[in-house]
């Protein structure tokens, strides 16, 4: 054995191994403490992010080989997506010092839970092998699982939990027999190792054409849009979603909406596009066959995620709910990225939405106060003027989530429009501007009802607690950043974008 | 040798057949050579002791499925160790690798770290006290 490709590198791991520490050390506190302060916790957990992030700038640019035999790889698509992460699991923490306190929740297992979350995205992001996305995909999903559940005593908190867990497995189940298909097609005799999950000797064998069956292919890579389809809740796969929203803990559905999301997001464009789009660009004919067959299949998943998902947002009259379907609408929008084959535009539209639902939710977490009570939308009408400043950050939060100019949700969706544009799928684009025209209806309602309209009932306006303010505060100036002077970003994932390119080409 | 051969695959086939032959010749034996005398007691289905017929939601102590869990758990990661051990010798034995013991048996360790951890979380929160 090559002692050299093994690749032993600890730098290379530095911003999981960080957060698996932070978890690990929240936990230990818990143990010698009995129970740990939800302060101390918090503050472990802000600290874990914060060195990961330092982890993840001291690899920028440091692009090489893969390491660990091919199972870790550094390159631009993990270190952007690891920033969308860290970013997510920083808010969620600040939205939930406080309100773990409020509900009487034990705080060391829910932040050792969040930071193991934290480390399976992270390593679903710089996995470079099947098997490594799939182990990074479980130790997210396992953690968010009892996160879902969090709220014990909470009968929707349980059901939320059960009905993750069960679609949550069954949709692994489908990734995993994806994964087995395309082991088996990938094989050669006589090579070695005969059969691959690595990503990197996937794409060469596709490229050269030399497979055991392209048609196994076919179906191995229908198998894995099953399993990332319902982890990223697109239509036919979305079932799920609304009743786990609903019922998790709010800053839980928000890390869920957002990290999770991600996450699965950043898988899909490094089996799809980063590996399947970049060998068929060489492949023969048979292959750009099946990328034809993926391309139209995930367009169709994508015009039919954001239709459903903003038509039956228009008819809730729950707002978690309401903004579980808007979240499936966005998954759509997103999938556009993909289908144009553009990670770049993928992971900006994931980082400002990111900042802007989970600003949401961290307004809706206020003012549903202990055990998620005020959440229908008719607690918000006529808020506006009693609590003007959450009304008027909330209403910030949803002009941007339909996409207003000068905030980060329009940049996102002019980008992976622009994109899909670019890459030829006129009526994609022109279906998704429609759309996004419906969503605005809902988005607006309830502004609407906090501004205009009567109060219905006794409502005392929340008091605002230092971390989530401070969170608020941040995400409302990073909706604005993203939005106004989303200049410096661009140009982070553009140099990305040359360095990816120029990494296939090699 | 062939590495992708189905021959490989052989030894597998034997045992399949093996305990197909053993299993067929455990029942057709006992019911040629055996007495047979039975009660009613005896010709209820045996399921771990517990009673076959009755009602099918019982409750029972969730202590015994965290007992359960736990046993699990520590079971599957410990059999992770097996591998480890089986490799390892030749790890020191080959000059080419020997450089690296230390990263193999500290990497090995760190795994063990990480799962005295879960025992100390585990015993702390008084999961291992049963009258609780």
């Amino acid at each position: 054995m090559d002692t050299s490709s093994l690749g032993i590198s600890y730098h290379a791991i530095l911003p999981e191994l960080i957060t698996a520490t932070a978890a690990i050390a929240i936990m230990v506190g818990d143990a010698v403490a009995r129970k740990i302060s939800r302060r101390t916790a918090g503050l472990l957990a802000l600290a874990g992010c914060a060195g990961a992030a330092v982890a993840v700038f001291s690899l920028w640019g440091e692009t090489g080989p893969a390491f660990y035999g091919g199972m870790i790889i550094n390159d631009p698509l993990r270190l952007s997506f690891a920033i969308v992460f860290l970013a997510v699991s920083t808010l969620t923490v600040l939205i939930s010092i406080r309100w773990i306190e409020d509900e009487g929740l034990p705080a060391g297992e829910y932040f050792a839970l969040l930071m193991f979350a934290t480390t399976g995205m992270l390593l679903m992001a710089s996995a470079n092998d099947l098997v490594m996305i799939f182990l990074g995909l479980e130790i997210t999903s396992i953690s968010t699982y009892v996160l879902c559940g969090y709220r014990r005593q909470d009968i929707r908190s349980n059901e939320s939990a059960v009905k993750y867990f069960i679609l949550g497995s069954f949709s692994t189940a489908f990734l995993l027999y994806g994964i087995a298909l395309i082991y088996g097609a990938c094989y050669i005799s006589g090579a070695h190792p005969a059969a691959t999950t690595n990503l990197q000797l996937i794409r060469e064998r596709i490229a050269d054409g030399a497979l055991f069956s392209p048609r196994m292919l076919m179906a191995g890579a229908a198998m894995m849009i099953v399993g990332f389809g319902f982890k990223v809740a697109t239509a036919p796969f979305h079932i799920w979603s609304p009743d786990v929203y609903q019922g998790a803990p709010t800053p839980v559905t928000a890390f869920l909406s957002t990290g999770s999301k991600a996450a699965a997001f950043a898988s899909f464009s490094r089996v799809f596009i980063l590996t399947f789009a970049a060998a068929s660009v060489m492949g023969s004919p048979e292959l750009r066959e099946l990328q034809s067959a993926w391309t139209g299949v995930l367009a169709v998943m994508a015009i039919l995620t954001m239709t459903i998902g903003n038509l039956v947002a228009i008819v809730q009259t729950n707002i978690k709910r309401m903004l579980a379907y808007s979240s499936i609408a966005h998954a759509g929008y997103a999938l556009m990225g993909i289908v144009a084959r553009d990670w770049q535009a993928v992971a900006f539209y994931m980082i400002g939405y990111a900042v802007i639902n989970i600003g949401a939710f961290a307004v809706i977490e206020a003012i549903a106060r202990r055990g998620d009570i005020r959440t229908s939308l008719s607690d918000y009408s006529g808020i506006g003027f009693r609590s003007l400043g959450l009304a008027s950050v909330l209403s910030l939060f949803l002009l941007s989530l339909a996409g207003i100019p000068a905030t980060a949700g329009f940049v996102g969706k002019l980008l992976v429009f622009k994109s899909a544009w670019g890459a030829g799928f006129h009526m994609l684009v022109v279906i998704a501007v429609i759309n996004s025209a419906v969503s605005w209806y809902y988005y607006l309602r309830v502004i609407v009802l906090m501004f205009f309209s009567e109060p219905a009932a006794e409502f005392n306006p929340p008091s605002l607690t230092k971390s989530l303010g401070v969170a608020l505060v941040i995400m409302a100036i990073a909706t604005f950043y993203l939005g106004l002077l989303p200049g410096r970003a661009l140009a982070l994932l553009e140099n990305a974008k040359n360095q990816a390119t120029m990494i296939v080409a090699k | 040798m062939d590495q992708s051969g189905i021959a490989n695959y052989i030894p597998i086939l034997i045992i399949f057949l093996l305990a197909i032959i053993f299993a067929s010749a455990a029942i057709v034996l006992s019911r040629l050579a055996g007495r047979n005398r039975p009660t009613s007691v005896k010709l209820m289905p045996y399921e771990c002791g517990v009673e076959p017929v009755g009602a099918a939601r019982e409750r029972q102590s969730v202590k015994f499925y965290l007992v359960a869990m736990i046993f699990l758990l520590f079971d599957i990661e410990a059999v992770f160790l097996i591998p480890w051990a089986v490799v390892f010798p030749g790890v020191l034995r080959d000059p080419s690798l020997r450089h690296l013991r230390f990263i193999f048996y500290g990497e090995m360790m760190l795994f063990m770290v990480v799962l005295f951890v879960g025992l100390f979380y585990v015993w702390r929160k008084g999961v291992l006290e049963w009258n609780r």
